[in-house]
């Protein structure tokens, strides 16, 4: 691709986001009452999905081989990448077993764009959904200030990468189970729902401790482990391994393949028989 | 029993669908499996080096939460009345000859059959590869334990219309009010982390909410950490409360429901 496509490309994006995000704005300002109430419910839910472990952690003085403010650290960082998640794959971008099981895909593939571009900017909506970001921010910059560390840019540039890794698996590993709901509409349907779930539950706690077996499988077959505690572990220096910075951005290469691989596979399937379960209603019409 | 013929008809129905429609279930309970296995390792890191904390031991704190798995749906009862305003069918309920509670409460009864057998079963018979004990403290325990679940329920049904009525009142969200029901629920009532291992007292403090008569009061009374007369009477006054308030919240309100579809 030449400088003149990769540009038109990006301006389109860049108009795209711009629309959305006027559209979520326009959204979310509809009311003050309901805004306030938005604002407010989603606070209460960020906060208390993090609590637990913070009062572990203030409980136990830390968890395992973690201190207290690394655990904060973790728990901001894992807070941002769902965060990163929650502001650009909403509308059942991130739950794409509900598009595809809904019949809703074709609403996706009329757009007058790739596809991909679709994807990735129609769940765009950053002032509805920013609160888990802003939250893991400052948690992150609040324990980042009582660990002492003195971020150099480098640092910063590692931390951004790691952050959008995390973000890009758990994107990826959605997608890779959500594909099945091109070949099995109704019973996959919800498929992200407990999955997502567990990720939710499960990126909360170090996993340290929970021996070779469990932890490899935690960052291999299932890997929760990438949403925030490898990477973490990584960027406070808790791995002492030179390649641990790398491996998440690695992993999300890896399992970005794979999901791309099941998708395909299941799009060629949808080509040929289409979905049965399209209501001009809305799937609950 | 022909009285409760209804009712379990509704329930059937309902556990009946899931095993139609939801062919790829046992992925679900994979998922809910491989989170309680992590959960119990954690503690363990957690207890390291330490036999009691707040007074808990690890095998009672393993107990607490293999056992709160097993009756996750019991202890965090939902009967998604707030799906039912969303979607407009709700509409439908009152054309029924059943009462609304009752309605859901079948409903919420068959889903937790499916559940029952295909996940909390036999998350129980593999607890001691687990390393976890999954006996009661004692056979009155294990007694207790049953009629603190049934005040669960009640408190828990109480609080899904006290939130419905809330919802109506608002003209909210119904994905908004489900996620901070759940967000409060799990924080508040022990299901996560057991009250007696928060700092600050909060414990103390949160034993008295309603939450905490969901999961925590059962639990405790299952692996004997606590007195189950003050459990159960502190179950009991706010089952009492909750389902006057709901009562009377839902009278209010429900004639504001506006509804389309369903």
């Amino acid at each position: 691709m030449g400088a003149v496509p990769k540009m038109k490309t990006l301006t389109r994006l860049l108009r795209l986001w711009r629309m959305y995000a006027w559209l979520d704005f326009m959204w979310i300002t509809r009311s003050a009452q309901q805004s306030l109430l938005y604002f407010t419910g989603d606070a209460i839910v960020n906060l208390a999905a993090l609590t637990s472990t913070l009062l572990l952690a203030e409980r136990f003085d830390g968890i395992g081989p973690w201190s207290k403010f690394q655990i904060i650290f973790m728990l901001g960082y894992a807070a941002t990448a769902t965060g990163l998640l929650d502001i650009f794959c909403g509308y059942n971008v991130l739950f794409i077993g509900r598009r595809l099981g809904r019949g809703q895909f074709d609403h996706t593939l009329i757009q007058p764009q790739p596809l991909w571009m679709a994807l990735l900017t129609d769940g765009f909506n950053p002032f509805g959904a920013s609160s888990a970001f802003l939250t893991g921010l400052a948690l992150t910059v609040w324990a980042g200030g009582h660990l002492a560390l003195s971020p150099t840019s480098g640092w910063l540039a590692l931390f951004g990468l790691n952050l959008i890794a995390s973000a890009g698996i758990v994107l990826a590993v959605s997608f890779f189970w959500g594909s099945f709901a091109f070949f099995a509409p109704r019973a996959a349907e919800e498929i992200n729902t407990p999955l997502l779930h567990m990720f939710d539950h499960l990126k909360l706690f170090p996993l340290d401790g929970l021996g070779l077996g469990m932890a490899g499988g935690l960052l291999t077959v299932v890997p929760v482990g990438f949403v925030a505690w490898y990477p973490c572990r990584a960027l406070l220096g808790l791995d002492p391994a030179s390649y641990a910075v790398l491996l998440t951005p690695c992993a999300a290469l890896l399992f970005g393949g794979l999901a791309i691989w099941m998708f395909r596979k299941g799009l060629r399937h949808y080509e040929r028989v289409g979905s049965n379960r399209y209501r001009d209603m809305g799937h609950r019409g | 029993m022909k009285q409760l013929r209804k009712y379990w008809i509704i329930a059937a129905l309902e556990s009946a669908s899931m095993v139609g429609e939801d062919s790829l279930f046992i992925i679900q309970f994979v998922f809910r499996f491989l989170r309680v296995v992590v959960l119990l390792s954690i503690w363990r890191v957690l207890f390291a080096g330490q036999s009691v904390v707040s007074g808990l031991t690890v095998e009672a704190l393993l107990t607490y939460t293999l056992i709160q798995e097993v009756f996750a749906e019991q202890l965090l009862p939902r009967t998604d009345i707030e799906w039912a305003m969303h979607d407009g069918g709700i509409a439908m309920r009152f054309l029924q000859p059943l009462s609304l509670v009752s309605q859901f409460t079948s409903q919420m009864v068959g889903r937790w059959a499916f559940g029952f057998a295909f996940f909390s079963l036999p998350l129980l018979l593999v607890s001691p590869v687990l390393g976890v004990h999954p006996a009661p403290a004692s056979l009155a325990s294990a007694g207790l334990f049953g009629l603190s679940l049934l005040l669960t329920i009640a408190v828990g049904v109480g609080l899904e219309f006290i939130f419905a009525a809330l919802l109506t009142h608002l003209e909210g969200s119904a994905y908004m009010v489900a996620r901070v029901r759940t967000a409060l629920s799990l924080l508040l009532s022990g299901a996560v982390v057991p009250l007696a291992l928060m700092p600050w007292g909060l414990g103390e403090v949160f034993q008295w909410l309603p939450f905490a008569s969901m999961a925590s009061a059962p639990l405790r009374i299952y692996t004997g950490t606590g007195d189950p007369l003050t459990l159960l009477t502190i179950q009991a006054v706010w089952a009492a409360v909750l389902w006057v308030a709901a009562r009377w919240l839902w009278q209010v309100h429900r004639e504001k429901l506006v509804s389309y579809g369903g």
